[in-house]
């Protein structure tokens, strides 16, 4: 065998879905008890699977992203690697220390001081005191909080305490880390700063896992990629292509449609009929063109009298993050209620999207934007072709209507 | 064998959380380590009025405070050290859920901040004996050894408890109620002699009792304790203890999935 550090084979995690067993009755237990003696172990419906056999290996001083989509088993994975649980089948083996950069400072106590807390955050992370007075002016350093480490946490802002937290837990220097979404914490520098921290640590060639929504820091802080889906590994391999399928796979395009998602007032004066988002050539269902024009197109209908209703449309990334909106009032735009029917255009010029998937959410308002009349919620996916995250060379959703100009002297 | 490799190099954690626990004990208190003191003092005086002035307990010539209080600031180190170990577990959930260290750790944290108020309260039974004018003799000695014996016995029942009470919530209320009448069936207030010869069988099963009166025995009357009974009770904790925590070593790998 090679170098190999981490290793899960076959691995399956199983929960319990009733929550019974804290607040179950005596009774309750004794009938669970004598159930798992007759080796019956319950109904499936009793359980989840957060993972099924799961299986990869990662190599020393490899650097490994896992991504996925929301209850994939990342956390799950994360939790066996860190040896907070265990599988309940299959094999987990690791060589090295450990560290977690997970829920950082979630030993603090809050009545201690933050030198007090460094000590014993330090301690809980297997460090011994000896390590911990030798790095202590470094982690002080790092937290930027050198004038409050006498002060009890309690009286710390929210983000004194995540950078104290991270301070500790950069500092354990284990021979493999796992590092969870920690990375979202803290201002612009501070967040560069923890990046920073990474890059130092694969430099010294550091096993390092990272579990990230953020796609752009997988890329460039990963060489290989565990993609898994549903609680099982769907690929492996390298972060660009991964990601890229990643990508164009977390959520199907479907026609738009009224969604469940809907909501529309009773008695409402207007409602929209369909929502369709068209390309340059004004195809339907076909990918928009990053640079080129698209159109989305909004029908409605006019059922009662009603006063310069206002069309609101938002966007947001295949995550439900919103990343801008707009309304018809904004650009002074005034709706034609004066037929049954009409049809509003939102003419994209250009299109300033990245590669990827884009939902729509579309909504009439009345004249003040106090009162919504129809909501389309999620209704409409497109998908983008044109710069991918992959490249690195552009990040984000959105990329700017831009020129660079320079000059040398 | 692993584990215990593994506990040592822990060792430095397991005194961060003893600090932890006795320094947030007394932040903010007006009377601190104080504190350690009051609670087997103020029973002491409660059996004092109960068991001496009303129900005239024999001592045997020791005034009944001394008697009462050498063998009180024992107990209340063992019923502290059962009730914060029983709920170790679950007051750290949030580490327990999220990080990875021996858990039996925050067990000996406990043992080792409760022994700290024992320290206390000891001192102050040093000062009690003084004014009581009660001498002691080189007896004394035994003291560490039957204590040695209590914390074995403390950890194996809290290896259990602290297991079982992820699970179940129930043993934390049990628990109060459970330590308040296994005072009564100890000779805390009352020496063995009171004991009606066909009850005393039954005192053989309360691993506490000899304890008990053996630092009674040591401290205040110059005697051994029973040290064969101290023997057999030694063995049963060790037995015992090799079940409770090979069960908590074991059941500790999950406590993360149901706390």
């Amino acid at each position: 065998m090679s170098d190999i550090v981490l290793g899960f084979e076959q691995v399956s995690k199983r929960y319990r879905l009733r929550r019974g067993w804290h607040f179950s009755s005596v009774g309750e237990a004794i009938g669970r008890l004598r159930r798992r003696v007759r080796s019956d172990d319950g109904t499936s419906a009793d359980f989840f699977w957060a993972l099924r056999d799961v299986t990869f290996q990662i190599q020393r001083g490899e650097s490994v992203g896992l991504i996925g989509s929301n209850g994939a088993g990342k956390s799950t994975t994360l939790k066996i690697l860190s040896r907070v649980t265990v599988p309940t089948s299959g094999t987990f083996s690791a060589v090295g220390k450990i560290g977690a950069l997970i829920e950082v400072g979630a030993g603090f106590h809050f009545d201690l001081t933050g030198r007090e807390n460094v000590f014993l955050n330090g301690a809980i992370m297997g460090m011994s005191r000896r390590e911990v007075e030798s790095k202590f002016n470094s982690i002080v350093t790092f937290a930027e909080i050198e004038r409050f480490i006498d002060t009890p946490i309690k009286y710390y802002s929210s983000g004194m305490a995540v950078r104290l937290g991270f301070a500790v837990a950069a500092h354990i220097n284990p021979d493999i880390l796992l590092v969870d979404e920690v990375l979202a914490v803290g201002d612009a520098a501070f967040q560069a700063k923890c990046l920073n921290k990474l890059a130092e640590l694969r430099e010294q060639a550091k096993t390092i896992v990272l579990v990230s929504h953020n796609m752009t820091n997988i890329i460039q802080h990963c060489n290989r990629v565990v993609w898994l889906d549903r609680g099982t590994v769907r690929a492996v391999g390298d972060p660009e292509a991964i990601v890229e399928e990643y990508l164009s796979a977390v959520s199907p395009s479907a026609p738009a449609t009224r969604s469940a998602e809907s909501m529309v007032d009773g008695d409402a004066p207007v409602r929209i009929v369909s929502v369709v988002a068209r390309n340059h050539r004004g195809e339907s269902n076909e990918p928009l063109v990053y640079g080129a024009t698209a159109a989305l197109e909004v029908e409605y209908e006019v059922v009662g009298p009603v006063v310069d209703p206002v069309l609101g449309i938002t966007f947001e990334n295949a995550n439900g993050q919103t990343l801008g909106g707009l309304t018809s009032r904004f650009a002074g735009l005034k709706l034609d209620v004066s037929q049954p029917r009409g049809t509003v255009r939102l003419v994209l010029d250009p299109v300033i999207f990245t590669r990827g998937l884009y939902k729509l959410s579309v909504s009439l308002q009345d004249e003040r934007l106090q009162r919504f009349y129809d909501v389309w919620s999620r209704s409409t996916t497109f998908s983008v072709e044109g710069p991918s995250l992959a490249s690195r060379e552009v990040s984000g959703h959105v990329i700017y209507p831009h020129r660079w100009h320079q000059e040398a002297r | 064998m692993q584990a215990i490799r593994e506990l040592l190099h822990y060792s430095y954690l397991i005194l961060s959380f003893a600090r932890r626990d006795v320094r947030a004990r007394y932040k903010q208190t007006a009377l601190g380590a104080a504190w350690a003191v009051l609670q087997p003092l103020s029973l002491m005086i409660v059996f004092t009025l109960v068991f001496d002035r009303v129900a005239r307990i024999p001592t045997g010539g020791t005034p009944y405070p001394i008697f009462s209080y050498s063998a009180l600031i024992f107990w209340s180190f063992f019923s502290t050290a059962m009730n914060q170990g029983t709920l170790a577990m679950t007051a750290n959930s949030n580490l327990v859920r999220k990080i990875y260290f021996p858990r039996e750790t925050l067990l000996l944290a406990v043992l080792l901040s409760a022994s700290l108020d024992l320290v206390i309260a000891c001192s102050m039974l040093a000062v009690l004996m003084v004014v009581f004018k009660v001498s002691v003799t080189w007896t004394v000695l035994w003291v560490p050894v039957l204590l040695v014996v209590q914390v074995l016995f403390t950890f194996a029942l809290v290896c259990l408890t602290s297991a079982v009470h992820v699970y179940f919530r129930d043993i934390g209320h049990a628990l109060t109620l459970g330590l308040q009448l296994w005072m009564f069936a100890t000779p805390v207030a009352y020496p063995m002699s009171v004991v009606p010869e066909a009850v005393r069988p039954l005192y053989v099963l309360n691993p506490m009792a000899p304890l008990i009166d053996g630092y009674r025995r040591a401290i205040v009357y110059g005697e051994s304790p029973d040290l064969a009974r101290i023997g057999i009770v030694l063995v049963v904790v060790l037995v015992l203890m090799s079940f409770t925590y090979l069960g908590f070593k074991r059941a500790e790998r999950t406590f993360a999935d149901v706390i």
